[in-house]
């Protein structure tokens, strides 16, 4: 048995139209198929979240993105928890009957999962989400009123002594769109993942806290034709349980500390992304650092980011199912060349 | 507080660390980086999408 725990971060950009990771929370198989195959996995909210869906996975370590940026750079730490208590920021703008909806998803939460929450909070304005669709596909976002948000939270942990704070913010319906309509398909963009990254991000860079976010939005009308990738987003009211249940056990961010347990940038064996993908702040430092970069490049994505492109050198596979297998002979201190080519033998260096 | 989305167009240096402060330091002419990530290279020149924050007066709603 290794001395070495072995640490793999799985990375799934939201918002690029990942073929695997980019709808409900499908993405969230490979994350199950990984974590049995190494002792800790770091993945963030896109990948573990499917609305009503989730699968806990107690050495699966649930960490926002700005959150993975910075423990990639060597800057945060992160310390297992046995629990959080989450604050619930809910914005203004969400309409009382959804509103009421988000609560009882939230109770729900607390009597059927023993999740701790603090009472919640409204923003004291809408936070306006805008959305957008960049040059390159990828959808992003922006809030109107991001003030508003970062007082809600201050008062969740200064008051509530949150630990880890939900948010919902209410966005904009548009159920004829054709973007909607591809994503409920299982194809293009998720028009929402970009704004709702930067609500998150938001919220981490300033508090230092877990953090992750649920949209508000009237529910869909019943398509025949929905994708299964995309089904899980409307089995429900809202998209509020795997947000709150990855929020009750996500790491806490720590700072200068060296504590028994925790985990920095230097534990990663191995960094999983898309081939298309690695333009993120996050990989730039991880392929700096001992791990080994796997590409998959079944796992197409709107942008156009090789490994090469940006001077990383990465061990390229075709799927997860593959990127599985250099794993396991990774963590068995096994050279997978003579498992899948002829070996060739030694030649002199020089 | 407000966000922002912005593009930009960096030279792509000799190490993935250079770049990245590159990249770093040309997002901060506009803003706090708060999201970003390169989107597509061509030849040596990496194009960036970001969300950028900027300070403003707090007004209490």
């Amino acid at each position: 048995m290794s001395q070495r725990p072995y640490t793999v971060v799985l990375i799934v950009p939201t918002g690029i139209g990942a073929t695997f990771g980019g709808y409900a929370g499908d993405a969230l198989p490979i994350a199950r198929a990984m974590a049995q195959v190494c002792d800790r996995l770091i993945t963030h909210p896109n990948v573990l979240n499917g609305a009503q869906l989730y699968w806990p996975l107690d050495n699966v370590f649930y960490v926002e993105g700005y959150g993975l940026d910075q423990f990639a750079a060597g800057r945060w730490g992160l310390r297992p928890v046995h629990q959080n208590r989450i604050g619930l920021v809910l914005d203004q703008e969400i309409e009382p009957e959804l509103r009421l909806q988000q609560l009882q998803a939230a109770d729900a939460c607390r009597a059927t999962l023993g999740l701790s929450l603090t009472d919640y909070i409204v923003t004291d304005a809408p936070l306006q989400v805008q959305l957008q669709t960049a040059a390159s596909g990828a959808t992003w976002g922006t809030i109107q009123n991001p003030d508003s948000l970062l007082r809600a939270v201050t008062q969740l942990i200064q008051y509530a002594k949150a630990e880890a704070i939900a948010v919902v913010a209410r966005f904009p319906d548009d159920p004829e769109s054709e973007a909607l309509q591809a994503y409920r398909q299982g194809q293009g963009v998720d028009p929402l993942a970009g704004a709702e990254a930067v609500i998150s991000h938001l919220v981490v860079r300033t508090f230092q806290i877990p953090c992750a976010h649920a949209p508000a939005l009237q529910p869909l009308p019943l398509d025949p034709h929905l994708n299964p990738r995309a089904a899980a987003e409307e089995i429900g009211y809202t998209f509020l349980p795997s947000v709150l249940v990855g929020l009750s056990r996500a790491p806490q961010l720590v700072r200068g500390s060296n504590q028994q347990g925790e985990l920095w940038s230097r534990d990663v064996d191995a960094v999983v992304v898309p081939a298309t993908a690695c333009g993120s702040s996050a990989l730039f430092h991880l392929s700096q650092s001992q791990a080994r970069i796997i590409a998959v490049s079944e796992n197409q994505t709107q942008m156009q980011v090789s490994p090469a492109a940006i001077g990383i050198q990465a061990v390229q596979v075709l799927s997860y199912l593959e990127a599985l297998g250099i794993l396991v002979a990774h963590q068995a201190g096994i050279d997978p060349t003579p498992l899948s080519q002829s070996l060739q033998p030694l030649k002199p260096l020089l | 507080m407000t966000t922002h989305f912005i593009t930009a167009e960096i030279d792509r240096q000799e190490s993935p660390v250079k770049t990245h402060q590159a990249i770093e330091a040309e997002l901060q002419k506009q803003g706090e980086p708060l999201r970003w990530a390169v989107t597509r290279v061509e030849e040596q020149r990496l194009h960036v999408e970001a969300v950028v924050t900027t300070s403003a007066p707090v007004a209490r709603a």
